[in-house]
């Protein structure tokens, strides 16, 4: 019986042990959670994907200030009550950073949670509002449409001197959030919304919308909608013969976009925050890397992952320390840039409200290849 | 006497065990066993109108979409969750009443595809009709309410609420299905010709089975609305509706206990599936098949012909043993 009381004894010691390890020199946790499954698959899993081959890489140069990553993953299935669940549950285990949740709605229902926990979160969302509902641990990794959609609204009225342009959005809090800050732009700019054309996620048929595209007399077209559905519209644009200049966004012009939509595609422009085919010669590694672990070409949220994961390693090393609590106020105002660090691939500074800002680009389809056409500097510079 | 005795006895271990669990579990635990609780009460609604009145509805989840948005919009305007909760009472009952209407006219999968109509038209209400529902941005900050002045906003106290919740309902149903109600429903579902001849308003029971578990998914959505704090309209498609009806068929449909066991599953094994990462939706689709055919009435099912065929044993044994035996035969 004695025997027994010292063996638990010595069991408990020794548990207690690897936990005090764990906390002070062992692994430095990070926890994501995506949209893995559901409608919201594609995009989690390219920002899964990411963060793996950042984590990678930082492993294998031994880690952050000498401390490996560990980096768990769970998925939200695209639902904001389950995203809820599994940020809790992410949170429990006290991890150093948070990553993800990629939809807003999921974002929305979790930072509460984080900031609660004190634990930072580091995004994929791109809906305006996510960051100015005054969540201090808040991060984006990409621009907000508060800053991409006033670049293109200038586009359309100040190089394309559009009068009237038609608004194709896809009708989920992405479409519609852009929909909703590119429609107030272009009347600040006194160019008309033609029309105003929502459709659907998953939507196959275009035939209707772009009829009325085309009876709108627009000069210009916005489209805003998801890869495939791009991919779509391009092609039904080709088949009705519509001539007049089509602009959109990441989602216009991204490889995937051209792959399916072939021929179609030439001709679509977009502002791109952030896109592989950049002439950044960092980017282009990253997309090789990318393309060799998992055979296939990366979309902006693959990058998105990746540079998240960047971000952490900043950020750590700029306070010498691996301090959760510390790690929200380093980050605010922080610029970090592509010599000091290289995996953050493009400089980027972020603001007190966890929005950033870094080189933009606009890219014009040719011969099925993105070719850019401007580089739009950082707005500090 | 022995039966029922052990009946109540697994009940009063069973909501013990629901009382006392939570308090050895963290708040994710906590968060996924109210979400259970939540569902177990739409899922309870649902057997009443399939299981029991076997009228099929593709249209619960919308139901809960409707209670959850009506307490969203009344507490974030101020009103108390009370109004919430009974204007979703109110709204879903009334609403699921007219949808009974087809349930008249058309019955089976007719009737599964005039609810999946009604399915996608309230998923669209939710999203287009900004003005109210806010769109797509969905309502932020749903608040969870205080109960005889007990904040409910930390995770046990609001388990505790939504497990309350459950056992209201739980025992308003025990009663209805054991009611003249109840047997009216059951009717219904076996022979409605039968019913109709035998004096049973089949055109009234058909529209209270729609109206009653409709109403009990309105009161699903009263607590998942402040569950999740926030309400848009994507958790509310025909999914959630379809993942009702799995509750209600895999725990075993018209069996009182079906809906809690099927929203174990439903809710938990994904949970307890998710080592298995990339692998977990699909070792539970895979599990749920094998059970449906294993046992198409589901796991109360697999028990209730295990029991029967127990009892009919029993039966043949006791008239064996009743059996005159000559004597020479029994030398």
């Amino acid at each position: 019986m004695k025997v027994l009381k010292t063996t638990f004894a010595a069991l408990a010691g020794l548990a207690a042990l690897t936990a005090a390890h764990a906390q002070s020199g062992g692994t430095i946790k990070l926890a994501n959670v995506a949209e893995l499954s559901g409608p919201g698959a594609t995009v989690g899993t390219n920002w899964k994907n990411g963060i793996d081959l950042a984590v990678a890489e930082i492993n294998e140069k031994g880690g952050i200030l000498g401390r490996k990553l560990e980096v768990t993953h769970a998925d939200s299935q695209s639902n904001p009550g389950i995203a809820r669940a599994q940020v809790q549950k992410a949170l429990d285990g006290e991890p150093y950073v948070l990553l993800g949740p990629g939809y807003s709605g999921s974002v929305k229902v979790t930072a509460s949670l984080a900031q609660q926990a004190e634990v930072p979160q580091i995004m994929g969302g791109e809906a305006a509002e996510l960051t100015k509902a005054g969540h201090t641990h808040l991060f984006r990794t990409s621009f907000g449409q508060q800053s991409s959609m006033p670049k293109v609204a200038a586009y359309l009225a100040d190089d394309l001197k559009a009068k009237s342009v038609a608004v194709v959005w896809v009708n989920n809090d992405f479409g519609k959030g852009g929909r909703d800050v590119i429609t107030a732009e272009l009347q600040k700019r006194n160019v008309k919304v033609a029309a105003d054309i929502s459709t659907e996620a998953g939507q196959a048929d275009f035939a209707a919308d772009v009829a009325k595209v085309k009876a709108s007399g627009a000069d210009a077209a916005f489209i805003y909608l998801n890869e495939e559905e791009s991919a779509r519209i391009l092609k039904e644009i080709k088949r009705q013969n519509l001539t007049l200049p089509l602009i959109g966004e990441t989602t216009l012009v991204g490889q995937k976009v051209i792959d399916l939509a072939g021929e179609a595609a030439n001709g679509a422009r977009g502002h791109v925050g952030l896109t592989t085919d950049a002439p950044v010669p960092a980017i282009q590694q990253f997309r090789e890397k990318f393309q060799k672990r998992y055979n296939y070409v990366p979309d902006h949220n693959g990058l998105k992952g990746y540079l998240a994961v960047y971000v952490v390693k900043a950020v750590t090393e700029k306070m010498g320390k691996v301090d959760r609590k510390a790690f929200a106020d380093t980050l605010h105002g922080l610029t970090i840039s592509a010599a000091q660090e290289p995996g953050i691939l493009m400089d980027v500074t972020y603001d007190k409200n966890g929005d950033i800002d870094r080189q933009g680009f606009l890219v014009e389809v040719e011969n099925g290849r993105q070719v850019v056409k401007k580089v739009l500097p950082k707005l500090g510079n | 006497m022995t039966r029922s005795l052990a009946a109540w006895l697994a009940g009063i271990a069973g909501a013990a065990a629901l009382v006392l669990l939570p308090l050895a579990l963290n708040r994710y635990g906590i968060y996924i066993l109210s979400l259970w609780a939540v569902m177990t009460i739409a899922a309870i609604g649902l057997n009443l109108t399939l299981g029991y009145a076997g009228q099929i509805s593709l249209a619960q989840g919308a139901f809960v979409g409707i209670g959850a948005y009506a307490v969203a919009i009344l507490t974030t305007s101020g009103f108390p969750f009370v109004v919430g909760l009974a204007a979703a009472l109110a709204v879903s009952f009334a609403v699921g009443w007219l949808l009974g209407y087809p349930a008249l006219r058309v019955q089976h999968h007719y009737l599964a595809f005039v609810t999946l109509a009604f399915s996608t038209l309230a998923y669209l209400v939710f999203r287009n009709e900004e003005w109210l529902t806010k769109g797509i941005y969905g309502i932020v900050g749903v608040p969870r309410p205080s109960v005889l002045g007990i904040a409910t906003a930390k995770p046990l106290p609001f388990y505790y609420l939504c497990l309350g919740a459950l056992a209201v309902v739980s025992f308003a149903v025990w009663w209805l299905v054991r009611s003249p109600w109840g047997r009216a429903f059951v009717a219904l579902r076996e022979n409605p010709v039968r019913a109709l001849s035998l004096g049973v308003d089949t055109r009234r029971y058909t529209l209270m089975a729609f109206a009653i578990g409709s109403a009990l998914g309105g009161v699903a959505g009263a607590f998942y609305a402040p569950l999740v704090e926030f309400v848009d309209p994507t958790p509310f498609t025909l999914a959630l509706s379809l993942n009702l009806l799995m509750m209600v068929i895999v725990g075993g449909a018209g069996f009182f206990l079906g809906p809690f066991l099927g929203a174990l599953i439903a809710v938990l094994l994904p949970e307890w599936l998710r080592f298995m990462e990339g692998w977990y939706l699909i070792a539970y689709a895979v599990f749920v098949m094998v059970l449906l055919v294993i046992s198409p009435t589901g796991i109360l099912g697999i028990l209730d012909r295990h029991l029967t065929a127990r009892r009919t044993r029993a039966a043949s044994q006791a008239r064996a043993a009743a059996k005159p035996v000559l004597n020479s035969e029994a030398a």
